[in-house]
């Protein structure tokens, strides 16, 4: 198309295509880089995942000024060093092709933090705009900031951005769009820097160069701010040298020699890779672990805790110059720290959570069973009008109407209707601030479970649905406490698991059972959780953990972030459940799985006590839980008896705790597989069956014993 | 004037004990400041190692200010203000984090 044009005629104007500015979002979590993104992005956002990786990606684009915008929004972190996969990924991606500019999102009420992350992308040498958000807050707490003197210490753009309120968001791309012009930072406090600015908004805007923004920028020099102690830079330097005598080698990864440097002094495993791959330079590896034992010699201290000393040290004098004290002094916001003494109080934190976790359960389905109803009321009156039109028998009408749409129907007002007021809730904890909370006060009994506090969140996500509670397991540090997380998260008794057990239990029998289910589902948890431990190698690591200041939510970032949540549910989960869905009823039609009732039969008539056709709709509810209970309804429903007639109390409260305890359905069984790998699923799913079949027979012949005395 | 409480005045005061200036960060009291002076992890294996690197870049490091602001029951984790904003860490690390009264200098 347009692309072969430009190939012959080198002349004519340059193709709007190649108008194109990538961007990198980075900064520590909960910055507003995700506000900021929402905001640039918009409904265009995809998530998906890094290649070969189970970090998530979240990219998005846009057209502004002739220009079109690929942004990244890269996770929050808070240093480049190989901690995590968040961090490896990130650098590399940095430092890639992929990206002309990135934009470090700083939160100005949290300075001192934030830039020492900055620090750290300082040494990538990449072009780079500092936008420092949420100065709103600052300057509601009396403090005020002296750009001016940011934009002279760090020779780069410095912007105040009020993300939430969208002030200073579309600035930061023009900022970037003259730094792909001009290829260098132009202040916006002197005289001519005014001009440059100026001349660039009325000026024909169209790259003058054709080589990528990151070749051609001129970065400045930042030696003051980012020199060391003199006993590291003389080490340093030397490892720099020796670095710089094999030019083509090191320039294939894009890093910078003073990088490298740094890093292999600090003994990071990833570089350590790259000066090992090749004959000549594994030397200067020994010569780093040189110097980095006289370092620590010299300061007592390891090379990590020598090199963010230095690092602080420098930030504390940056924070001097430009941080300004308005009128009267700082004032903390009152009632956000009164909040949360409340919330993390001994006593009524814990009431506290506990309401929250009703109140969360309460609305999703208040909101679900209304909305539930209604598109359950309209899938009949559309299902009437298709039987009038070709009969109810007709094979067509069965596996394309009652499978497929009325699969979509059906997850759309069973399991999307709830899964959606669930996620705008937890986003507005999210937002708020009080999710750290909840972790907080629950750390100690999840170091029980062998994980820690930070599994809480998802556990409580798997109270609504467990595909996203699962996803939300990517927060874990370490890919050991993922596993056990998503283990543990797929036990929680979702919301279609209730609707059986309180469908069934608790209407037909009583309330006490439902809690003894409970009960024994929580301790089903809870070995879960030990023997997990014990067979996965490695330790559980300690929470550590940022708390942020508690704040009044902002709603269109809860909506866009609920939004983006349910898209990913529909475009991963809804497709299984759908074409499943359509599977299940052709074997239904065909009756094909008749022959698995009867193979099933010793396990559940002898074992469980169950009447064998429950066998199929066990394997039913592995496609989504509440088909168990639905099916035996319409089995008692056609016989013109009712669920009592059909099932002894004892074998409700059997095939209820076989439904609450066996595999996770077929959604999150694909979700496990993806965010580890098939062979844990399959493990995990296993385990999950065995504990359901022994502790569902066990439960069947003791009650059995029992009842008879 | 000698009060008939002098005696057991001096047998009060020597009963009385000083306070040990340096401590473990779970074993201050909370509201008083508090200076690191270096954090202690295994030498062996990674995570020792991890955990205080990372301590290091959230910017506890020895000489640093911190405030204890509260200690979650049931000997759960530890609140502490440091750099101005609220951190958590687990009990087990914060006993490894050695501080002294900032107070005592």
């Amino acid at each position: 198309m347009q692309i072969n044009k430009t190939k012959k005629k080198q002349n004519t104007k340059p193709n709007k295509v190649k108008n194109i500015i990538n961007i990198a979002l980075a900064g520590n979590a909960n910055v507003g880089k995700s506000v900021i993104f929402n905001q640039l992005t918009g409904l265009s956002q995809t998530i998906g995942n890094w290649p070969g990786k189970t970090v998530e990606k979240m990219e998005g684009h846009l057209n502004f000024l002739g220009y079109r915008f690929n942004i990244v929004d890269l996770p929050g972190i808070y240093s480049l060093s190989t901690y995590s996969l968040e961090e490896i990924i990130s650098r590399e991606y940095i430092v890639s092709e992929e990206v002309d500019i990135i934009i470090n999102v700083i939160d100005a009420t949290n300075l001192e933090r934030n830039l020492f992350f900055t620090f750290q992308l300082l040494e990538l040498k990449v072009p780079m705009i500092l936008a420092i958000n949420q100065m709103d807050i600052l300057r509601k707490r009396n403090l005020e900031l002296n750009f001016k003197k940011l934009e002279e210490i760090f020779k780069l753009p410095v912007i105040p951005v009020v993300a939430v309120h969208g002030i200073g968001v579309h600035q930061l791309l023009e900022e970037a769009i003259e730094l792909a012009v001009y290829h260098q930072p132009t202040s916006h406090y002197t005289q001519d820097g005014k001009k440059i600015h100026d001349k660039l908004s009325h000026d024909d805007k169209k790259f003058k160069n054709k080589l990528s923004t990151k070749k051609t920028f001129k970065f400045p020099d930042l030696s003051s701010i980012l020199t060391y102690g003199k006993e590291v830079e003389t080490r340093v330097n030397e490892l720099i040298r020796n670095i710089d005598m094999y030019p083509e080698y090191f320039s294939r990864f894009n890093y910078v020699s003073k990088f490298l440097a740094n890093k292999i002094l600090e003994n990071d495993e990833e570089i350590e890779k790259i000066f090992k791959a090749n004959q000549e330079t594994p030397y200067i590896i020994d010569l780093a672990d040189k110097y980095r034992t006289e370092l620590e010699e010299i300061h007592g201290e390891d090379i990590s805790t020598i090199i963010s000393s230095e690092i602080y040290t420098n930030i504390h004098k940056i924070i001097e110059e430009v941080v300004i004290v308005k009128g009267r002094g700082e004032k903390k916001l009152g009632w956000a720290d009164k909040l949360d003494h409340l919330t993390t109080h001994s006593l009524w934190g814990y009431a506290i959570l506990i309401l929250i976790l009703f109140g969360i359960y309460y609305f999703t389905f208040l909101i679900g069973d209304f909305f539930g109803g209604v598109i359950e009321d309209f899938f009949e009156v559309l299902s009437n009008i298709i039987y009038d039109i070709f009969g109810e028998d007709d094979l067509g009408v069965k596996i394309f109407w009652e499978g497929g749409i009325g699969g979509i129907f059906g997850a759309l007002g069973g399991v999307l209707v709830y899964v959606v007021p669930f996620f705008l809730i937890i986003e507005f904890l999210q937002d708020s601030g009080y999710l750290p909370r909840a972790a907080y006060l629950m750390d100690r009994f999840m170091h029980f479970l062998g994980v820690h506090g930070k599994t809480i969140i998802p556990m409580i996500l798997g109270f609504g649905c467990n595909v996203p509670a699962c996803t939300g397991c990517r927060i874990m540090e370490t890919e050991r406490e993922k596993k056990i997380s998503i283990a543990l998260t797929s036990l929680v008794p979702c919301a279609a698991v209730m609707t059986v057990v309180l469908g069934l239990v608790g209407r037909y029998i009583g309330i006490t059972w439902v809690l003894i289910l409970f009960g024994i589902n929580f301790i089903v948890i809870i070995i879960t959780g030990k023997i997990l431990n014990k067979v996965l190698p490695g330790q559980c690591t300690e929470l550590i953990m940022e708390m942020h200041e508690y704040r009044v939510p902002n709603y269109s970032v809860i909506a866009k972030q609920t939004w983006v949540r349910t898209k990913e549910f529909i475009f991963k989960a809804m497709p299984i459940i759908v074409i499943s869905g359509v599977l299940l009823e052709i074997f239904f039609m065909f009756r094909l799985l008749d022959p698995i009732n009867f193979i099933l039969s010793p396990i559940t008539v002898f074992w469980l006590g169950l009447p064998a056709i429950t066998g199929i709709f066990l394997i039913y509810g592995i496609l989504r839980k509440e088909l168990t209970l639905v099916l035996l309804a319409l089995l008692a429903n056609s016989m013109g008896t009712t669920l009592l007639g059909l099932l002894t109390p004892v074998q409700m409260i059997t095939f209820s705790l076989v439904t609450m305890l066996y595999i996770p359905c077929f959604a999150t069984v694909v979700l496990i597989a993806k965010e580890t790998n098939w062979k844990y699923a399959i493990q995990i799913a296993g385990l999950e069956i065995g504990m359901a079949l022994l502790i569902g027979g066990v439960v069947n012949w003791g009650l059995f014993f029992f009842m008879s005395f | 004037m000698k009060s008939k409480f002098e005696s057991s005045k001096v047998h009060f005061k020597r009963k009385r004990k000083v306070e040990p200036l340096i401590n473990r960060l779970i074993d201050c009291p909370i509201g008083v400041k508090l200076k690191v002076l270096r954090v202690n992890t295994g030498h062996h294996g990674h995570h020792g190692h991890h955990a205080k690197r990372r301590l290091a870049n959230l910017g506890i490091i020895p000489g640093v200010q911190i405030i204890k602001r509260k200690a979650a029951p049931f000997r759960g984790p530890i609140e502490i203000i440091v750099k101005g904003s609220l951190l958590v860490i687990g009990r087990g690390l914060a006993a490894r984090i050695i501080v002294i009264n900032e107070n005592s200098e």
